[in-house]
């Protein structure tokens, strides 16, 4: 029976570590529209200028909290058995931008849920924050508990802090209860891979 | 149903083993470091055997389009006015697949070498095969290289310094005290450090 098996599992398996191979390539994988250098940055301010003296009626403001990391961390580190979904991302970062949608679907479904919380913590720069930053939030809808961490000089510190194996590449999220990482994946992550991280553990 | 939930978690812990392999393969310190030969923006190949006095290497992957990268850009030429002349040049390397990102095209790439005046050989890794070598998962990613005994052995992996934001407000410059200490025949002390940069681009 043992055998029986072991003689499943290995091509299942091998099947699997073809799918998840080829999902790793998708994923890192950045849209050409999506991608912003800084030098589209500043297009995007300029644009996000143009947005916001032509839509004065706009007047649901959009809060993003402004942190160093150890004001980020009671954010997310909390015994109180809530299950954290962590994102880190860039207005300039691709594959950041194109999976942002998976999460904010993700956050409609289970939002009602009191024991899950999704915050999306931007590392752009902290002087496009106002601007490009805040644009983008709106613009995209963004719901979440939105942070942006600005703690440059600490890197060093606050990667290896958030994920002993994390190397600083973007995306990257952290699914994280009473403390303790149920996930952490350093890429950008497909809906259905987003989902089974927040399912299986809710 | 018991045969289910074996290969079940068959299947997690393959999983989970992927995801731990991707995140630490590559090299760590002490490793020695594949050669290579890439075409630079002149179009000539290099590789590292073509430097016959260099005493180590500075590697950076590193490209056009991640805003990191263009941060770092004048720290780059300086490092490579410092320390090519004492034996440790710069090598950029663009690990990106301009199909994923155009403007880390080999053009492109042509372009910001000529307006930059780029003092250090520009490679494109066509083909992506030496980046995952190295284990490098973002730009810019540096690994400072020593020759023993004609082997390229892994003394530093990181980060430039500690401040991409700010030239002028940087506290530790990591890959110049590495540098420094290997030409004074001293241990790196700091040996691996990590920053945020962008993903390396993978073509769908």
């Amino acid at each position: 029976m043992r055998s029986i098996i072991t003689l499943l599992a290995i091509p299942v398996s091998i099947s699997i570590i073809l799918l998840s191979l080829s999902s790793c390539k998708n994923s890192g994988s950045g849209s050409e529209e999506s991608e912003h250098s800084m030098g589209s940055t500043n297009a995007e301010f300029n644009q996000g200028k143009a947005e916001s003296t032509n839509n004065e009626n706009f007047s649901e403001d959009i809060n993003i909290k402004l942190v160093n990391f150890e004001q980020l961390k009671p954010a997310y580190i909390n015994n109180d058995d809530v299950l954290y979904v962590v994102n880190f991302w860039a207005t300039w970062c691709g594959p950041c931008v194109q999976e942002l949608p998976h999460f904010m679907e993700m956050n409609q479904k289970y939002k009602s849920n009191e024991k899950f919380k999704m915050i999306l913590v931007s590392l752009d720069d902290s002087d496009n924050l106002e601007t490009a930053v805040k644009n983008f939030a709106r613009r995209m809808k963004l719901d979440a508990d939105l942070y942006l961490l600005d703690d440059i000089k600490k890197m060093n510190e606050w990667i290896p802090a958030v994920n002993k194996d994390w190397s600083g590449s973007i995306p990257a999220t952290l699914v994280i209860k009473n403390g303790k990482t149920l996930s952490f994946d350093a890429r950008a992550l497909t809906k259905e891979e987003l989902e089974e991280r927040i399912s299986k553990h809710l | 149903m018991k045969t289910i939930s074996k290969i079940a978690g068959l299947l997690f812990i393959t999983l989970f083993s992927l995801g731990t392999l991707s995140a630490q393969g590559g090299y760590k310190i002490g490793d020695e470091a594949t050669d290579f030969k890439l075409k630079n923006v002149d179009n000539k190949m290099v590789s590292m055997a073509d430097f016959k006095d260099a005493k180590g290497f500075i590697v950076i992957f590193t490209c056009n389009h991640c805003p990191y990268s263009k941060a770092y850009e004048d720290r780059k030429i300086a490092l490579s006015k410092k320390y090519a002349k004492l034996g440790y040049p710069v090598i950029a390397i663009n690990p990106n697949d301009p199909a994923a990102q155009p403007e880390d095209s080999f053009e492109l790439m042509q372009v910001r070498a000529k307006e930059k005046n780029f003092p250090y050989p520009y490679l494109f890794d066509d083909g992506q095969k030496i980046y995952p070598q190295y284990g490098a998962t973002k730009t810019p990613h540096v690994f400072v290289l020593k020759k023993e005994n004609n082997k390229h052995i892994v003394k530093y992996i990181g980060t430039i310094d500690d401040n991409y934001k700010n030239a002028n407000d940087v506290s530790n410059k990591y890959v110049e005290a590495a540098v420094d200490a290997l030409l004074a025949g001293k241990e790196v002390e700091v040996k691996t450090t990590v920053a945020i940069g962008c993903t390396i681009k993978v073509k769908k």
